[in-house]
C-alpha cells in the first residue's frame, strides 16, 4: 500500500487505538504505527480500573470527580482539561461496555465500581484486576472490525516537519530492516510514558518516551517533565505493579513494626490516600529504618482467600511468580517505583501541539489532566477520552489540509544517520549507559529531590550523552534488529532525562510528585501555579513557564 | 531491578537462526544473573553482554503483554514467567527455541501473521445486533458474565498454537487461541451472533478437528484452558442443533448409546457418524473385525445390566439444566500448578 494517510497514529495502546477508531469513524484514511503488536502495548498492564462518575456504587457526579482530580493534582492540573475528562468519562466507559469490555458487575448487573485512592466516591470501574488488558483487547477488536491498517513492528524515530507543518514520520522497519517514510496530513503521538528512565519501574521495556523525545526534537514544548509519579506498591525486587485495587479492597500497608504507618501521614484516608502521599510515607519509613530490606509490606490476608481469588487473581499470580509469596498466606513486599509521567507533550484540549498537524494523547501528552499527581484510575480514562478527542480533531483537520509528503531528502538523511550508527564498530555497547542512567535517576531524581542532587544528575546525564556519541550496535543485520532500536530508544531516554533537570531545579517548591523536603518543603501557590515548559532551541534546553488554567477551584489545603 | 540479592550462574543453549544465511544451530551460553532472574532476564543479559544480535520479543515482563512466548526444553512458555533458580539448582541446562507451528523469522522470533489471520477469521468483535446502543451499560449479572472470564484472560501469546497437534497436521485448523476467542464471544450474553458464529466454527478446520490432546490447556500460561473453550463451543453447537459435522454426530451417538443401552453401540457408530457411503466403504474392515469376535452383533442391541444408572445420570444432567457450555466442567490449571 502507498504510505500516505490522512491520520497516522504512532503508538497502539489504549490512547492510540481509541484515536484511530475515532479518526476512522470520521471517515479518515487512518493507520497505526507501532514498534510492538497493538495488544502488547503497556496499557494492557493497567490493573485497577478506569474512573467515571457512573454513580453505580454511591451517589457521584462529574463535578465531584473533577474536584478530586484537581485536589489530587495538587492544583497543578488544568481545570478545563479535567472538566472535559470528567464530563466525557461516563459516556466513554459506556461505549467500551457496548463494544464488549468484560467489566465486573455489581448486584444490579451494572458496572461495578470500587474505591480508589483520594476519590470521594467508589468511582473506579474495573474488570477484576486486569482492566487494562480487557480494554486493550476490546479496542483491538474494534480496530480489526474496521480493518484499520497497522504498521506492525515499525519503530518511529523522527517526525518530519516541513514548513512548520508535521507531514509524517520516519521509521525503522524491524522485521525487514530499512528506513521507511510514512506521509500523513496529521500525526498523533500516543507512545506512552518513559518509566524506563528509572531502574525501579512498573513500566514495560517499551516505555521509552519515544513520542515525547520526537516532539522535543521538532521544537514542541514538554510540559511538567519533573512530574514522575512513584507508585507506592511495586513488587520487590522487580518493580512489577501491584494494583491500587488491593488497597481499594481493603489491604493494609505495614512497616517492620507491623504498624499501619499511614496513621502518621494520612490519618483519615489511610491506605486510600493519594499515591504521592503514600510513596513519600513509605520512603520516609524505609529511610528511618522501619522498612524490611528496603521494602514495606502490603497485607491482604484479612481479605480472605475467596475475595483474593475472585477480585485479585492477577495480583496473586504476580506475587507468587515474581516474589514467591502467596498473598493469602503472607504479606507482599512492596516499595515505591516509577510508574507514570504526568508530564509530556504540551497539547490543547483537542490534543493539538504547537506544530500544525501534530497531536498527542495519553501518557505521552500533557493536557494536563493530572497536574503534579495522577489519581489511580484516571490514566486509562484519559487514554480513552483524549484519545477519542485527538482522533476526531486530527481527522477534522486533515479534511482541510492539502496532501502531505515526506521529502526523499528527509528519508535519505535519516538513512545516513542510522547507517553511521550501524557502521560504527569501535565503542561502548548501550547497556552500561542505560543502566547507569536508570540507577542515577533513581538516586538523584526519585521520590525526594534536592537541588544539589538534581544538578549532579544533570552533569551525569551530560557525561552519559558523551559516551552515547560512541555507542556501538552489535547486530549489523537487517532482520529484527532490536539491538539497533534499543540503542535509539536510549538516546530518547537521555534527551528526556535532560529535560527533567531544569524543570525540577526550577520548581523551587514541593507539589505533588515533586517533593523537596530538604530545601523547599512547602507548596508555593504565589509563584508556582505554573507549568514548566522545556523546549530545545538550537540544541540547548530552555525552561519557560505557562500558567495553570483555573476554572472553579482556587488552591486549597491538601490533606487526606 | 538489577543488583539486589545473590548471583546465579546460568548455563543454557539457545537455538539461533540467521535468515541471511539460513543457518540454524544450538549455541551454549554461560552467564551470571541475579538470583531472582527469570528466563527473560537471562536472555536480556546474554543480549547485553554476550551477543547483541540475539533476537527475541519482550515488553511488559509481567505476563500480560504476551510478547515472549518461546519454548524451553520443547515446551511453550512465557520467558518472563520462568524463574531460573530452581532450574539451576537442579543442575539442568535448558534448551531455548522458538515456538512451534509458526515460521521462524530470526532466533526466537516467529511470524505470528498466520496466528492473527485466524483470530480475524473469527470476526472477533461483539455484535449486539442492535440498531442503537442503550443509553447506559447493558445490564448483566456477574453470574451471566462468568462463563467467559477465563477466555477473557487470553494474552494472545501463541503458546497454545505452538503446541497444537491438530494444527501440526492441518495448518488451516482454526486452533486453540482463535477458538477460545470464539467462545469469548459466543458465551457473551451481549452478543447476538452466537448461532452464526457456531455455524461458522463448525465447518472443516473448526471445532471438531481438535484431537483433544489437551496440550493447549497444559501449556497455556494464563489458565485460559483453550480445550475447555473448544468443548464449550461444541456443546453449544449441539445444543443449537448444529450437528452436521461428523465430529458432532460422533459425540451425539456416544450420548445416545449410553442413554439407551449403557454401552457404546460401536457397530452403529460408523453409520451414525460418517453416513451410509462411508459405512459401505468400511464394510470389509467391519467384517474382518466381526470374524475375530471384535464387533458385537447390532441386533438386538446389547443392553447393560445396570442401564438404569446410566439413564438416571442422563436425567440428572438434564434436570440440572447443564446443557451447552454450562455442562463443561472447568479446571483451574494455572493456579493449581502454582499451588503445589
Amino acid at each position: 500500500m502507498s504510505k500516505v494517510h490522512d491520520v497516522l497514529v504512532i503508538g497502539a495502546g489504549c490512547a492510540g487505538m481509541r484515536a484511530a477508531i475515532a479518526a476512522f469513524d470520521q471517515g479518515a484514511d487512518v493507520a497505526l504505527v507501532s514498534k510492538i503488536h497493538p495488544v502488547r502495548s503497556h496499557s494492557g498492564a493497567a490493573e485497577g480500573g478506569i474512573n467515571a462518575a457512573l454513580g453505580n456504587a454511591s451517589e457521584d457526579d462529574p463535578e465531584q470527580h473533577a474536584f478530586d482530580t484537581v485536589k489530587g493534582s495538587d492544583w497543578l492540573g488544568d481545570q478545563d482539561a479535567i472538566e472535559v475528562l470528567c464530563t466525557d468519562a461516563a459516556a466513554d466507559v459506556y461505549e467500551l461496555e457496548h463494544w464488549g469490555a468484560v467489566f465486573s458487575r455489581d448486584e444490579s448487573g451494572r458496572i461495578a465500581q470500587r474505591p480508589f485512592g483520594a476519590a470521594g466516591a467508589p468511582r473506579t470501574a474495573y474488570a477484576a484486576d486486569i482492566t487494562g488488558h480487557v480494554l486493550i483487547h476490546v479496542l483491538y477488536e474494534q480496530v480489526m472490525k474496521r480493518g484499520i491498517f497497522t504498521y506492525e513492528e515499525y519503530f518511529a524515530w523522527r517526525l518530519v516537519v516541513e514548513e512548520g507543518r508535521c507531514v509524517g514520520v520516519i521509521c525503522w522497519d524491524l522485521l525487514n530492516g530499512g528506513v521507511q517514510a510514512i506521509s500523513s496530513k496529521t500525526v498523533i503521538l500516543a507512545t506512552g510514558g518513559a518509566g524506563r528512565l528509572y531502574v525501579g519501574t512498573t513500566n514495560a521495556y517499551s516505555c521509552t518516551g519515544d513520542g515525547m523525545a520526537m516532539a522535543l526534537q521538532v521544537g514542541v514544548a514538554l510540559k511538567d517533565m519533573e512530574m514522575m509519579q512513584f507508585h507506592p506498591t511495586t513488587l520487590s525486587p522487580t518493580g512489577v505493579l501491584i494494583t491500587e485495587g488491593c488497597r481499594g479492597e481493603g489491604a493494609y500497608l505495614l512497616n517492620s513494626e507491623s504498624e499501619r504507618f499511614l496513621k502518621d501521614y494520612a490519618p483519615k484516608a489511610m491506605e486510600l490516600a493519594s499515591r504521592d502521599v503514600i510513596s513519600r510515607a513509605e520512603q520516609t519509613e524505609i529511610d528511618q529504618g522501619r522498612g524490611i530490606d528496603g521494602d514495606v509490606l502490603l497485607d491482604l490476608r484479612h481479605l480472605g482467600g475467596d475475595r483474593i481469588r475472585e477480585r485479585l487473581h492477577g495480583t496473586r499470580e504476580l506475587s507468587m511468580v515474581f516474589a514467591g509469596v502467596d498473598p493469602i498466606d503472607d504479606p507482599i513486599p512492596v516499595r515505591p517505583g516509577a510508574h507514570y509521567h504526568m508530564g509530556g507533550v504540551d497539547t490543547d484540549l483537542w490534543g493539538l501541539t504547537s506544530v500544525e498537524g501534530l497531536y498527542a494523547a495519553g501518557e505521552a501528552a500533557c493536557v494536563s489532566a493530572h497536574g503534579a499527581n495522577r489519581l489511580g484510575g484516571n490514566a486509562l480514562m484519559e487514554t480513552i477520552t483524549y484519545g477519542r478527542r485527538s482522533g476526531k480533531a486530527a481527522s477534522d483537520a486533515a479534511r482541510e489540509l492539502p496532501a502531505a509528503e515526506v521529502s526523499e531528502a528527509a528519508r535519505a538523511d535519516a538513512g545516513v544517520q542510522i547507517k553511521a550508527l550501524l557502521d560504527r564498530s569501535d565503542g561502548e555497547r548501550p547497556h552500561g549507559i542505560r543502566d547507569e542512567l536508570a540507577q542515577t535517576m533513581h538516586e538523584n531524581f526519585g521520590v525526594f529531590r534536592q537541588e544539589e542532587q538534581m544538578l549532579e544528575q544533570g552533569r551525569i546525564i551530560e557525561r552519559l550523552r558523551e559516551r552515547y556519541q560512541r555507542v556501538v550496535v552489535d547486530d549489523k543485520g537487517s532482520t529484527f534488529n532490536n539491538d539497533l532500536t534499543q540503542a535509539l530508544e536510549l538516546e530518547f531516554l537521555i534527551d528526556l532525562a535532560a529535560c527533567m533537570i531544569p524543570a525540577g531545579v526550577g520548581r523551587t517548591e514541593s507539589r505533588g510528585a515533586h517533593a523537596r523536603p530538604y530545601d523547599y518543603p512547602d507548596r508555593d501557590d504565589e509563584n508556582f501555579m505554573r507549568h514548566t515548559m522545556v523546549t530545545k532551541q538550537d540544541g540547548e534546553l530552555k525552561l519557560d513557564w505557562a500558567p495553570v488554567r483555573v476554572t472553579k477551584w482556587p488552591p486549597g489545603e491538601r490533606t487526606y | 531491578m538489577r543488583g539486589k540479592g545473590a548471583e546465579l550462574q546460568v548455563k543454557l543453549r539457545i537455538q539461533r537462526f540467521d535468515p541471511a544465511v539460513g543457518d540454524r544451530r544450538l549455541v551454549p551460553y554461560d552467564v551470571e544473573v541475579p538470583e531472582w532472574a527469570t528466563l527473560l532476564d537471562v536472555l536480556d543479559i546474554v543480549k547485553d553482554t554476550v551477543d547483541g544480535s540475539l533476537s527475541f520479543r519482550k515488553s511488559c515482563r509481567m505476563m500480560i503483554c504476551g510478547s515472549c512466548g518461546m519454548r524451553m526444553d520443547g515446551r511453550a512458555i512465557l520467558a518472563c514467567r520462568e524463574r531460573m533458580k530452581p532450574i539451576v539448582n537442579a543442575g539442568h541446562v535448558p534448551t531455548i527455541s522458538p515456538m512451534g507451528n509458526m515460521p521462524i523469522i530470526k532466533d526466537l522470533v516467529v511470524d505470528m501473521g498466520p496466528f492473527w489471520q485466524k483470530i480475524r477469521q473469527m470476526k472477533p468483535w461483539l455484535d449486539p445486533g442492535l440498531a442503537e446502543s442503550p443509553e447506559k451499560e447493558n445490564l448483566h449479572s456477574q453470574a451471566a458474565m462468568e462463563p467467559i472470564q477465563k477466555e477473557a484472560l487470553c494474552v494472545m501469546c501463541g503458546c497454545c498454537v505452538s503446541e497444537c497437534n491438530s494444527m501440526e497436521s492441518d495448518p488451516e485448523f482454526l486452533g486453540p487461541a482463535a477458538l477460545a476467542k470464539g467462545f469469548r464471544l459466543v458465551g457473551d450474553p451481549r452478543d447476538a451472533k452466537g448461532i452464526e458464529r457456531l455455524e461458522g466454527y463448525s465447518g472443516e478446520h473448526g471445532i471438531w478437528d481438535c484431537t483433544r490432546c489437551y496440550f493447549c490447556n497444559e501449556r497455556c500460561p494464563k489458565g485460559v484452558d483453550p480445550r475447555d473453550a473448544i468443548a464449550k463451543l461444541g456443546a453449544e453447537a449441539i445444543g443449537q442443533g448444529i450437528d452436521r459435522d461428523p465430529g458432532a454426530r460422533h459425540a451425539n451417538w456416544f450420548v445416545h448409546s449410553a442413554k439407551t443401552t449403557g454401552w457404546l453401540r460401536e457397530t452403529e457408530l460408523v453409520p451414525k457418524t460418517q453416513g451410509l457411503v462411508e459405512t459401505i466403504k468400511q464394510t470389509k474392515f467391519a467384517l474382518s473385525l466381526a470374524r475375530r469376535g471384535k464387533v458385537p452383533t447390532p441386533f438386538p442391541p446389547h443392553v447393560a445390566k445396570d442401564v438404569n444408572e446410566s439413564r438416571s445420570l442422563y436425567d440428572i444432567v438434564k434436570k440440572q439444566g447443564r446443557s451447552g457450555a454450562a455442562g463443561i466442567v472447568q479446571g483451574e490449571k494455572a493456579l493449581r500448578k502454582l499451588e503445589h
